[in-house]
């Protein structure tokens, strides 16, 4: 069973690492981390079109002087893969991408299986550090420390969140 | 109207403006005609200048920022005026290098070639300010405008076939490090 706080934990990573600029597609269970930020006047929140937009705008505002996050579904991640190696990974541009990953166990919707299923392989592909925390501790242990590697080498990390985390969608 | 003489026209009126330019030529241009820390070039991500420009619009509200982009990229983008328009950032200006090409690539036509049209394309977004200089005079004017008032301004330019003189530096990461510096080094105004 899914601790419902888990979505002010991703938020408040992410606050206290000094992001205060999103950038979204959102999905179901990333919006519940997007009702936290919505709600927070210090965050300022951007809907994009689609998620490679999103990295475009972001990167800008790190080149501007600020930190950012892309908040997404692993299906977004796929429409992501050659601006992350393009600009992110190529310009040494960071950002914290966190990923809500559909597709995988008790998925009920066979067109999100094949991109969830290599999602952790495409992160790997373009070397982005990234963890997948299962419990609100396990996330808690690891996350700024993922945070701080994105910007000590500069490049782009990825939290990916899993339904035994989130409690996925249910159909 | 040729690209690098609409390219001089910008560079000549510049101060502390950012300038982010579009992979290939109009990068290739601005490296050779008007090379400076605040210039914020791209070599990839096709698509993403104005999402670029837009990004670095948001995070520093108190400078200018122009994009130069082009025709074969945008049309990878079109949403991006959509957020461009939601956002209404008053510092950005999205000028647009229509040659009806994908020039980089051996000049095959693109949409803009055929039916097409950027100014209506903006218009539908939302975009108010869409300017549409047909010669160098009005192109002058434009720029004076778009570095004076408020915007968002979306401004397609008719431009000639041709590709850029010369070779790209492509120093990606130097490039990017050296922007990102100037800009913290210009003072927050405004």
């Amino acid at each position: 069973m899914a601790d419902p706080s888990w979505s002010k934990h991703v938020a408040d990573v992410l606050r206290r690492n000094d992001i205060h600029l999103f950038a979204t597609v959102p999905d179901y269970i990333v919006s519940q981390v997007l009702e936290h930020l919505w709600a927070d006047p210090a965050c300022s929140v951007v809907t994009a079109t689609r998620e490679e937009e999103a990295l475009g705008i972001l990167s800008g505002a790190w080149l501007g002087g600020q930190r950012g996050a892309l908040l997404m579904q692993n299906s977004g991640l796929g429409n992501c893969v050659n601006t992350l190696g393009s600009l992110n990974v190529a310009s040494q541009l960071p950002v914290v991408l966190v990923i809500s990953h559909r597709g995988d166990l008790g998925e009920f919707n066979p067109a999100q299986v094949p991109v969830g299923q290599a999602t952790e392989r495409i992160l790997d592909a373009l070397g982005i550090r990234h963890i997948m925390p299962r419990s609100v501790g396990d996330l808690e242990t690891q996350a700024d420390g993922l945070v701080k590697l994105g910007y000590t080498q500069s490049l782009p990390v990825a939290f990916v969140l899993p339904a035994e985390l989130t409690g996925g969608k249910l159909g | 109207m040729d690209r690098a003489t609409a390219t001089r026209l910008l560079v000549g009126r510049l101060t502390s403006e950012v300038v982010v330019s579009n992979l290939g030529q109009a990068t290739l241009d601005l490296q050779r005609l008007g090379d400076r820390p605040l210039n914020c070039y791209t070599f990839g991500s096709m698509g993403q200048c104005s999402s670029i420009g837009l990004g670095i619009a948001l995070a520093r509200p108190d400078v200018r920022v122009i994009c130069l982009d082009g025709d074969g990229s945008l049309l990878m983008n079109l949403g991006s005026l959509c957020t461009i328009a939601t956002l209404q950032p008053r510092n950005l200006a999205l000028v647009i290098w229509d040659n009806e090409v994908h020039m980089t690539t051996g000049g095959q036509p693109t949409a803009t070639a055929h039916r097409s049209s950027f100014a209506q394309m903006a218009r539908g977004a939302g975009i108010e300010k869409v300017l549409e200089p047909r010669d160098e005079t009005e192109l002058g004017r434009v720029y004076d405008r778009i570095l004076a008032e408020d915007g968002p301004f979306v401004v397609p330019v008719k431009v000639s076939r041709g590709r850029a003189e010369g070779r790209l530096d492509r120093d990606v990461v130097g490039y990017a490090r050296r922007f990102r510096q100037a800009l913290a080094g210009v003072p927050a105004g405004r």
